[in-house]
């Protein structure tokens, strides 16, 4: 017996172009609503959400990953196709497409409109950024180009929410038609004539303006100059981390400190009220701590991205990038590696040529991934002096700042090692379009800051948390008996496996609480700070396990030539698990997984221990 | 035939349109020909060189095809045939 069941809501996918404005109307349509999961067996991400006629009935959007053509040349735009043909796996044939068109640049976009249009799936037309183009001294009839192409269009400003109730109620009326005409499939040449015509037929008057982003451009894309600003973007987003910050972080430390103490109130003393306190609350507490900076550096990564320049930075990089043996193209994934590799070695998939592609993988985890930062964060603030250098110019901000150059340095040397052993191959290429400038809308800044963030909750919330419990019961058992002066952490499990490891880090000037961390820190890198913060709760007599209180821990027990190791050591390792699952999925396989590891290690070993004699030879150890 | 070499977009003077009057798409890997043509580039169009590399070298090159903007190396613009400007 079957129950009848409930209408399945429609579902729609929204395709376009690279560019069109694709991701903002899909917001537009869903608001928060949305889910991100991956599509199984690939690493692209699905994006879906739901949106609500006017008279409350529900659609389901997904947003499927901006392509010029049904032709893939990238896993992501594979996804396009197959969804749109009905045969990815995990995912129903879509009920209809929006397809999102660049009112600005017809002539392009309108291949694809009747590249889709061949499917026989039914299409409204959204005509997007039509704000823009009449900006540009393009004035377009909506209704031409509707009866010319034979499916609804619907002029939108998707950044702006204009013309939402007018795209869905089309989408309505396409829905209940049904199907729609197939076009005939003709040939690409013959696309690009029948495009240029629509959009000819379209166009009712077009000035030629020399327009913003041209102006823009000049001074962004200069050869010097261009250089200049970029690096001065990079410098203020850097600075803006440490500065902006440290209110909230103060904050969130009192927080967890209150919520500490409460606990501490509620619960009788004993195992499980250190459990609570002493592993769990002191252990994500301290991470957490890191938020804020974490989100100031996404906030920057987004407002790049949704602005335009990102593109720009790629086509400035690129020259350097060249030279070994990379793409500008590389220069995105590496810039996204600075929030999080996994992302970074995700967004390769754009990079068409293997080798380049390879390379670009291997060297993504020496940019200074978010979850470094903490660790960065508590050292610095433990040993380098919070004095000014010069105007606006701190001294901490200048060597995190530092710290960033030399995960970016020791990245380009990887790189042309390994395109001259073991990614030998032809020169890579770049292809890529300079979309026109765009001022990005809060909104969206802010859903896609709200996504990012909560990976990262939930990241706390699992692995950190996990690895911090299991870090504190190893940590804290065996008890030292009752009236030894044993210290508790050296008498634990976890203290015998790090004097195990002490062994193989003292020559590099590490001690016992760093081979403590080291271990955790593999499962992610932030851990090493709650591992750091961990085992002093267990250690100390006073319960205030705060990032403030680990600071001073920090500057009377290291010496400045072992924090400097240490800074060192983080900036080539050590890889965190999610970044190996994610390489061995992108590659196939374990080899280059294992040796990204391995040379990995390697640098971070010798890199630390040279910056180690180096600090004791200046006399600071 | 020219008896000259022609003239080719890497070597196109900023800001001075030209139309694209052969394309040598044997010198380019298919995935990549797909790609520009893609992007509008073939026999036929106007293009103009907007900006050419940066402190490092001299490649990138902007190119403008029709209202849109792309980059490209010179490796691959050479492979466009341009009508020189008038």
């Amino acid at each position: 017996m079957s129950v009848a069941a409930p209408l399945a809501a429609p579902l729609v996918a929204v395709v376009g172009n690279p560019n069109a404005g694709k991701s903002s109307l899909f917001n537009a349509l869903t608001g928060a609503r949305q889910k991100i999961g991956n599509y199984p067996g690939v690493t692209v991400e699905r994006h879906s959400g739901r949106g609500r006629f006017a008279d409350g009935r529900v659609i389901d959007f997904i947003d499927l990953p901006g392509t010029y053509s049904l032709t893939p040349s990238s896993p992501d735009e594979a996804v396009t196709h197959d969804v749109l043909m009905g045969r990815q796996a995990g995912e129903r044939r879509p009920d209809a497409m929006i397809v999102v068109v660049d009112a600005g640049n017809l002539p392009h976009h309108l291949r694809f409109v009747l590249e889709l249009l061949t499917l026989g799936l039914p299409v409204v037309v959204a005509l997007n950024m039509v704000d823009m183009a009449e900006r540009d001294g393009l004035i377009l009839d909506v209704d031409r180009l509707a009866k010319a192409l034979g499916v609804p269009v619907v002029a939108t400003v998707a950044v702006r929410r204009r013309g939402l109730e007018a795209l869905l109620e089309s989408l309505d009326s396409i829905l209940m038609a049904g199907h729609q005409q197939t076009a005939i499939s003709i040939s690409h040449e013959q696309r690009a004539v029948a495009a240029d015509q629509l959009a000819r037929q379209a166009t009712i008057s077009e000035t030629s303006t020399r327009g913003w982003t041209r102006a823009i451009d000049s001074v962004l894309l200069h050869p010097f100059w261009g250089i200049l600003i970029l690096l001065g973007i990079l410098f203020v987003m850097f600075q803006a981390v440490f500065t902006l910050a440290q209110a909230p972080i103060d904050i969130i430390a009192d927080e967890v400190m209150a919520l500490s103490d409460w606990v501490k109130s509620a619960l009788l003393p004993g195992f499980w009220r250190d459990l609570v306190t002493d592993g769990a609350i002191a252990g994500v507490g301290a991470v957490i701590a890191f938020l804020p900076q974490i989100l100031i550096l996404f906030f920057f990564i987004l407002l790049l991205e949704a602005s335009g320049y990102m593109a720009r930075a790629a086509f400035l990089m690129d020259g350097l990038m060249a030279r070994v043996g990379l793409s500008g193209r590389g220069f995105i994934p590496l810039l996204s590696s600075f929030a999080c590799a996994v992302p970074g070695i995700m967004a390769t998939r754009a990079i068409a040529d293997p080798k380049d592609r390879l390379t670009t993988i291997l060297i993504a985890p020496l940019m200074t991934c978010s979850a470094r930062l903490p660790v960065y964060a508590i050292i610095i603030s433990a040993f380098i002096p919070a004095r000014s250098v010069g105007p606006g110019v701190g001294l901490q901000g200048l060597v995190l700042f530092c710290l960033y150059l030399a995960g970016i340095a020791a990245a380009l040397l990887a790189a042309l090692a390994l395109r001259r052993t073991v990614t030998r191959g032809v020169g890579a290429s770049l292809l890529m379009e300079l979309p026109r400038y765009q001022w990005p809308r809060l909104d969206d800044l802010m859903l896609g800051l709200w996504q990012r963030a909560w990976v990262f909750l939930r990241r706390a919330g699992t692995i950190i948390f996990a690895t911090t419990i299991i870090l504190w019961l190893l940590l804290s058992f065996p008890r030292v008996p009752a009236g030894s002066s044993a210290n508790p952490l050296e008498y634990s499990v976890g203290g015998h496996i790090a004097s195990g490891i002490e062994v193989v880090v003292r020559p590099i000037g590490f001690n016992h609480d760093i081979a403590i961390a080291l271990l955790p820190a593999m499962a992610a890198r932030e851990v090493a700070v709650s591992a750091l913060a961990t085992a002093y709760a267990i250690e100390g007599s006073d319960d205030d396990a705060t990032a403030n209180a680990l600071q001073h821990r920090l500057s009377a027990r290291w010496s400045l030539a072992t924090a400097l190791a240490f800074l060192a050591w983080f900036v080539f390792a050590p890889q965190c698990i999610s970044t190996i699952a994610v390489t061995r999925r992108e590659t196939n396989g374990w080899k280059w997984p294992a040796f990204m590891v391995g040379y990995l290690f390697a640098l971070a070993y010798g890199a630390a221990g040279a910056t180690y004699w180096v600090a004791v030879a200046f006399g600071l150890g | 035939m020219h008896s000259t070499a022609p003239l080719t977009l890497d070597r196109l003077g900023l800001g001075r349109p030209a139309r694209i009057i052969a394309v040598d798409w044997a010198a380019l890997v298919p995935a990549e020909a797909r790609r520009l043509r893609e992007f509008g580039l073939n026999v036929g169009v106007e293009v103009e060189a907007l900006h050419r590399g940066s402190l490092f070298s001299r490649d990138p090159l902007a190119v403008r095809v029709g209202r849109m903007r792309v980059m490209l190396r010179a490796a691959h613009a050479a492979a466009f045939m341009l009508e020189p400007p008038a």
